[in-house]
């Protein structure tokens, strides 16, 4: 038997991490609660597994573990060698961009459940089609943090919070760990890679003349 | 089970086994090109093969020879244009490749959808540090963009997959296909589709990592990009589209494609850009052709586009290589020392902008024909003039390059890269003359 309120308590901590790193300005930090939440997702997925007796869900849990809280996190540390460890990102306003988030965050969670979610015949494995809420706004905290960030390594940080949003989203709506498992993996294996390379050779990213127009 | 497929996928993985030796790993690039291009070819006559792991019907197999020929093509052109970086080696270079042509095939063949989005996600993975193969702060830049907004859409496609799955409990796609389900669920995944697997296929708002790509990638990777990872992506698009077609959407979507790229090629001032964005029109347009019902006028396009925008990438490399000069303005008087490049050049630009008797013109006068035909009057009268603009603004460009006067200092055209550059771009010329003669 599945308890709901477990499951909206660790949703709602989800969140709360992806504003807390809207919200900062340091390096460090940002990257911890970046290795907190996707541990957080990681216990969701467990909790599913022993609710449902699902190894898939356990074995998902393993790997997010792994893959994204241990491995995603030294990588981004190497990263953090350019940036100096302790310092802070250049760009000004963070806190008021956190505020800009959180309105826009609002209004496009009501926007998504009045005009998408409660339309549409979807249930998920606890029967609350409002979990699915959590993943979409993640989804956009991705999006969002990955436009009002110059640094390399936090914009990175939004592309993991997008791609925990879809592992929120296919672990509770229904059971297809092996595909979303596979979408962890191929971060790892290319795009954590690829990004490391670049984040040690760019460490932030402007407007440059050649790539306009 | 067919072996064919599966030598089609492996082939390119296995030459990777000459990694530790330059000249080895080469060859067995330039042979695993040719065996892909054979495999793809004996396909077309297996065709349909249909079991739990492929899909592969008459449709299919021209987009596999697609791949397989540019691959052949851009592989006997890195021979001579590839120097090693301080990021990718030429060793990682051919390795990275032969991947990314892999993928490609994988992407187009399986009959599942979630390993189709396995395989646009593979294709970002193998084809990321091929863009920055010329280490530059511009490519890095083009590469990280590439890599974010590519994966932003690559993650709404899985939501688009997942919807799917939750809709039909399989992700088969001739499971699927023979049960179309029109219901909230199934269009909410096909519009999810259009943008997410759409940000791959140049579909408006989500292409802007196209030109930042395209204009930075050494110049057979620009070819690949454009003559066939775009179009794999589109394949990809229109597998989704068939679940529950939703025709007005993805025909809005694609005519403002055309527009904003119509739009934007007005003033141009970087030669592979101004390709990137003639790229972005034609897979609109043959988007289009798929969901208003002329798949032989996009398969026609698709095929002439990858040989023709294959030759415009090539011999827009040869100027880059030769001149080191990539704006438009400051490039002239090319006919008198680049007399084979400038041939490449005009022809591979004309085919690119449909015009007769090319073989992408035939193709867009089916699809042009075929929308008229079911009364998206407004959509013909926007997408003519935006080709009209665009033909002009790439026409202009490029014969103000090859013909106004200017003293080059150039000793001579590399031969083998013209020459592979001349023959990608006579392609659709003759495939064009070749319709011509069948159709009447």
């Amino acid at each position: 038997m599945i308890n709901s309120e477990i499951l909206e308590l660790l949703s709602t901590f989800i969140l709360i991490s992806a504003f807390y790193i809207q919200g900062q300005a340091y390096f460090k930090p940002a990257i911890y609660v970046q290795a907190l939440q996707s541990t957080l997702i990681a216990i969701l997925a467990f909790y599913l597994g022993i609710s449902l007796f699902s190894i898939d869900y356990i074995i998902l849990g393993i790997t997010i573990i792994l893959l994204r809280t241990v491995i995603i996190t030294i990588f981004l540390f190497r990263g953090l060698v350019k940036e100096k460890p302790g310092t802070r990102e250049s760009s000004k306003g963070v806190a008021s961009e956190l505020i800009l988030n959180l309105a826009f965050s609002i209004i496009a969670s009501l926007v998504v459940y009045y005009f998408v979610l409660e339309k549409i015949p979807i249930s998920t494995e606890i029967n609350n089609t409002l979990m699915l809420l959590f993943a979409f706004i993640l989804l956009f905290q991705g999006l969002f943090l990955i436009i009002s960030r110059r640094s390399t390594i936090f914009q990175f940080v939004g592309f993991i919070e997008e791609e925990n949003s879809t592992i929120l989203f296919g672990i509770l709506v229904l059971s297809i760990p092996f595909l979303i498992e596979v979408s962890v993996f191929l971060d790892v294996l290319g795009l954590v890679i690829i990004s490391s390379i670049l984040t040690l050779e760019k460490a932030e990213h402007s407007r440059l003349d050649e790539l306009k127009g | 089970m067919n072996i064919e497929p599966i030598l089609l996928l492996l082939i390119p993985i296995i030459s990777n086994v000459g990694f530790f030796k330059l000249k080895l790993i080469k060859t067995l690039s330039i042979l695993s090109a040719v065996l892909t291009l054979i495999i793809s070819i004996f396909l077309y006559f297996l065709a349909p093969i249909r079991n739990s792991f492929f899909f592969i019907t008459k449709f299919t197999t021209f987009f596999l020879s697609m791949i397989a020929s540019i691959y052949l093509l851009s592989t006997l052109y890195s021979m001579n244009y590839i120097k090693p970086s301080k990021i990718v080696s030429e060793r990682l270079y051919y390795i990275l490749l032969n991947c990314f042509a892999s993928s490609m095939l994988f992407t187009v063949i399986m009959n599942n959808y979630g390993l189709m989005w396995v395989g646009i996600e593979l294709t970002t993975v193998t084809s990321a540090l091929l863009i920055v193969a010329e280490t530059s702060e511009t490519s890095l830049e083009a590469t990280w963009r590439y890599i974010i907004i590519v994966s932003a859409g690559v993650t709404l496609a899985l939501f688009s997959i997942i919807f799917i799955y939750y809709n039909y409990h399989t992700l088969t796609v001739t499971e699927i296909l023979t049960k179309p389900e029109n219901n909230i669920i199934t269009k909410l995944a096909v519009a999810l589709a259009l943008i997410g697997f759409g940000t791959k296929a140049g579909v408006f708002p989500m292409y802007t990592w196209l030109p930042d790509a395209h204009s930075e990638a050494p110049s057979p990777i620009s070819a690949l990009f454009s003559g066939v990872l775009l179009p794999a992506a589109t394949y990809v698009v229109y597998m989704v589209y068939q679940v529950n077609p939703l025709t007005n959407i993805f025909i809005i979507f694609a005519t403002l494609s055309i527009i904003t790229a119509s739009v934007i090629l007005t003033y141009q001032w970087h030669i592979k850009r101004m390709f990137a964005y003639s790229t972005i029109e034609n897979m609109n347009l043959a988007l289009l052709g798929l969901t208003i019902g002329q798949p032989l006028g996009a398969i026609i396009l698709l095929l002439a586009h990858a040989f023709g925008k294959a030759g415009a990438f090539y011999s827009s490399g040869i100027v880059l290589k030769v001149l080191g000069e990539k704006r438009i303005e400051n490039i002239g008087g090319l006919y008198t020392k680049l007399k084979l490049t400038s041939v490449s050049l005009l022809l591979s630009s004309l085919a690119v902008t449909g015009t007769p008797p090319f073989a992408t013109f035939i193709g867009e006068f089916f699809i042009l024909q075929t929308l008229i035909q079911k009364g998206y009057i407004i959509e013909f009268i926007l997408i003519v003039v935006s080709l009209a603009t665009a033909f002009i603004s790439i026409n202009y460009n490029v014969t103000k390059m090859i013909f106004t006067q200017r003293e080059l200092t150039v000793s001579e055209e590399p031969r083998l890269i013209t020459f592979i550059s001349l023959v990608s771009s006579i392609i659709p010329l003759v495939l064009g003359i070749l319709l011509l003669v069948i159709l009447s």
